[in-house]
């Protein structure tokens, strides 16, 4: 648990709030995900100086020291706007696994530059497959002298072709490592993948015999956590934007006027906001258990992480896709937001495992409970 | 009425003064012998009642003490944990606390003493042509001169009563006004159940069980000293009960849902005993079944926190609507895992009689206390903010109101 008390992890999510709601609305969004890289450079420095890129980040090396809890309720306030940025990428799982390393070193040189937000992370941590599951991993790591070489293919990769720095997960023998590599070397051919969500940045990352560092002491439990805290960062995202297009939803509802009345007063439509208010306040029941359990430490920890995972990535899908369908016909212009929370939601389908993928592992988890 | 002090005690003086009182007065063996030695109930109720801890929260003057929830609450584990008849009726006991709550001061003296030691109340409601839009009740109430303000007989049909049989009163929901839009010619009776013409008889259900009667009732009579609230004032009144009632329900449910369980869950024992559980098709449907439940346990403590903190919290009124779809989808998830088995039922066939009744008993929910529908309507209209549908009967005069 985060030694963070209560009254200034408010304090926090509400300057958060705040700023998005200064610098992240409609029209921000749509300028940042215009951008080559999809994210506002200006922003991102902001959340550096309000010490948010360090969230998770010990304060020994100059971080605040949060944790699961307070991450999960940031990320529900960034969903809630469809923030663009490379947070999840850089300041949730390079730091978690960066967090875990032995080479004191090179960590509080690594740790710093997330924290003051001078150097972009990405993390490689699936192959083609787009699984985010051990056999996934496509990439061979070889001993050479004092150092490593990568072979191998990445993808899935978010935020990689503006990354300065580059995480990869690795074979070493029948181990699974991290290594850091130089985004900028020739050995490193970063293609850039052409996606839906006009808010998402992929990229393709073939290793031909690239140079790399081995991230010490940062094992198959180190980097197990890193992608379950990614998983609970975007469930609370997931909550978050769930519950606002929700509410656009419900909002137009009462609004919009067919036939001398409310469309809202139609039961064949408010009935399906009364089943996806369900849906809404379940995703935020288990993206805030599952960051609960996370933060404590708690054993049944995993099984947590997985109900939210699937909960929140369905949840989101289902809700959104019903949202255009309520809105009707403004829903189905480019102008309107509704589209973008759709996609969003489509992307965090597949992010770090599938809602299957996930169902299982939560199985799995209550068989041996 | 009570003999003990109503000045404020703290919660373990208050537990040390009940503990040895019922030292004094309370012997659990008793409820287990025959003859003459066993308990007489009415009298023990009654001995309880007057000590002030079958009602702590009402006043003083009826038979309470005016302790707040947390007092109570110090009172109901003791007497709970002691397996002591005749606790917290003033929240159990629906009929005595609609009485308390709504009754005039006359009505109080007649029943609460008889309703508060053994005479127990149904509900009168419900009618063939009055589920969902209750204040369509036809059941009629037609005045007649007498002494002490006359009577009213009573002719109609109700249904989904349970513990109709042996209860004393029914709380019972009839027309008094024909020509007053729907919710206007309502009036809320105590009625009494042990009299000539009320017949009460039991339903049959899809499950085989039978919980449920209907109560036949024809020319029946109540006195007009057993109205409560106004004449034609009975929608008002029933509002009010039913949010009792809602109460009680409610405060069970989150008490059993609070809880999560940690044992393997029944359908994975299931599809075990089947040799399913390695299906990856039916593993996904099981893992989202037992998600339901369980998202549906996280939301209710929520709820639970919400109001230790804020008094209230709309995530209560989601946990009707999301049971039927734990309900239903549990039982169509365990017909899957038995496949073709599902065909059979009785003894030699436990699970497959158990799924079948599942799935008739997942009803139980969706329909009554509140179809879907309407709890769809109440969470939409109530938390959502979202505009009524427009109701053709709302102001038209009663007897103009298509029924059928």
């Amino acid at each position: 648990m985060s030694d963070i008390s209560s009254d200034d992890r408010q304090a926090m999510r509400d300057s958060f709030a705040r700023l998005l709601a200064e610098q992240a609305g409609d029209k921000a969004l749509r300028e940042a995900m215009a951008t080559p890289h999809g994210f506002d450079q200006g922003l991102w420095q902001a959340m550096a100086e309000m010490g948010l890129l360090g969230l998770i980040v010990d304060p020994d090396y100059g971080g605040i020291g949060g944790d699961a809890q307070i991450l999960e309720e940031l990320m529900e306030e960034a969903g809630a706007v469809l923030l663009c940025s490379p947070f999840l990428s850089t300041a949730v799982m390079a730091a978690s696994l960066i967090s875990a390393s032995l080479d004191e070193g090179r960590k509080a040189g690594l740790l710093g530059s997330i924290c003051d937000g001078s150097q972009i992370f990405a993390v490689a941590a699936t192959g083609d497959g787009g699984l985010w599951s051990d056999a996934d991993i496509a990439i061979e790591a070889r001993e050479m002298g004092d150092g490593w070489t990568l072979d191998g293919t990445a993808s899935f990769v978010l935020h990689a072709e503006r990354a300065d720095q580059l995480l990869v997960l690795a074979r070493a023998g029948t181990a699974l490592r991290v290594f850091l590599v130089d985004p900028g070397a020739d050995t490193v051919d970063i293609q850039k993948l052409q996606t839906n969500d006009p808010t998402l940045r992929l990229s393709r990352i073939i290793f031909s015999t690239a140079q790399a560092q081995l991230l010490t002491g940062v094992d198959e439990s180190a980097i197990e956590t890193a992608l379950d805290l990614a998983r609970v960062a975007l469930a609370g995202e997931q909550a978050g934007g769930v519950k606002a297009i929700f509410d656009l939803t419900v909002d137009y509802l009462k609004t919009r006027y067919q036939f001398g009345r409310q469309i809202g007063s139609y039961q064949s439509l408010k009935h399906i906001a009364a089943d996806m208010l369900i849906d809404v306040e379940s995703a935020a029941s288990a993206a805030r258990h599952a960051a609960k359990m996370v933060a404590t430490g708690s054993p049944g920890a995993k099984e947590f992480v997985s109900l939210a995972a699937f909960a929140c990535a369905d949840a989101y899908r289902d809700v959104s896709a019903q949202a255009i369908q309520l809105h009707g016909g403004i829903a189905y212009t480019w102008e309107h937001p509704a589209h973008l929370y759709w996609r969003r939601a489509r992307t965090g389908l597949w992010l770090f495992g599938s809602s299957d993928q996930h169902r299982e592992t939560y199985l799995t988890c209550l068989e041996t409970a | 009425m009570m003999t003990s002090s109503t000045a404020i005690l703290s919660n373990d003086d208050l537990a040390a003064e009940l503990n040895a009182w019922l030292d004094a007065h309370w012997d659990d063996q008793r409820r287990r012998e025959k003859g003459t030695d066993r308990l007489d109930v009415k009298s023990w109720l009654g001995k309880i009642l007057d000590a002030g801890y079958s009602v702590p929260t009402w006043s003083p003057e009826w038979f309470g003490r005016g302790y707040d929830s947390k007092q109570a609450r110090v009172i109901d584990d003791i007497l709970k944990a002691r397996k002591v008849i005749g606790r917290s009726q003033d929240r159990y006991n629906l009929g005595a606390v609609t009485v308390y709550r709504l009754g005039s001061e006359e009505l109080k003296s007649a029943l609460l003493r008889e309703m508060l030691t053994g005479a127990h109340s149904c509900l009168l409601y419900s009618e063939p042509n009055a589920g969902s839009d209750l204040a369509g009740v036809r059941t009629r109430a037609e005045w007649v001169a007498g002494k002490d303000g006359g009577e009213y007989i009573v002719t109609g049909q109700k249904v989904w009563t349970s513990n109709a049989k042996g209860a004393t009163y029914g709380m019972l929901l009839a027309r008094t006004d024909w020509d007053v839009p729907k919710h206007s010619g309502i009036t809320f009776f105590i009625f009494p159940m042990q009299q000539e013409g009320v017949d009460i008889r039991p339903i049959n259900q899809i499950t085989g069980e039978s919980e449920f009667n209907e109560i036949f009732i024809n020319e029946a009579r109540v006195p007009a000293r057993n109205i409560v609230g106004e004449l034609n004032g009975g929608w008002k009144v029933l509002q009010t009960a039913l949010a009792y009632e809602r109460l009680i329900m409610g405060e069970g449910a989150t008490e059993r849902q609070g809880k999560v369980k940690s044992m393997v869950p029944p359908l994975v024992e299931l599809a075990q005993r089947h040799g399913r559980l390695q299906d990856p098709v039916i593993r996904q449907k099981i893992a989202q079944a037992i998600a339901y439940r369980q998202l549906n346990a996280l939301n209710m403590k929520r709820a639970k926190a919400e109001i230790i903190a804020n008094g209230s919290s709309s995530l209560m009124s989601l946990g009707k609507l999301a049971m039927s779809r734990i309900q239903h989808g549990e039982a169509r998830v365990a017909s899957e895992i038995l496949g073709a088995a599902s065909l059979f039922d009785g003894p030699e066939f436990q699970d497959s009689a158990d799924m079948n009744f599942d799935s008739a008993k997942a009803y139980m929910n969706s329909i009554g206390g509140g179809s879907d529908q309407i709890q769809r309507n109440i969470i939409s209209e109530r938390i959502l903010g979202l505009p009524r549908e427009i109701e053709v009967d709302r102001n038209m005069p009663f007897r103009d109101v298509k029924s059928g």
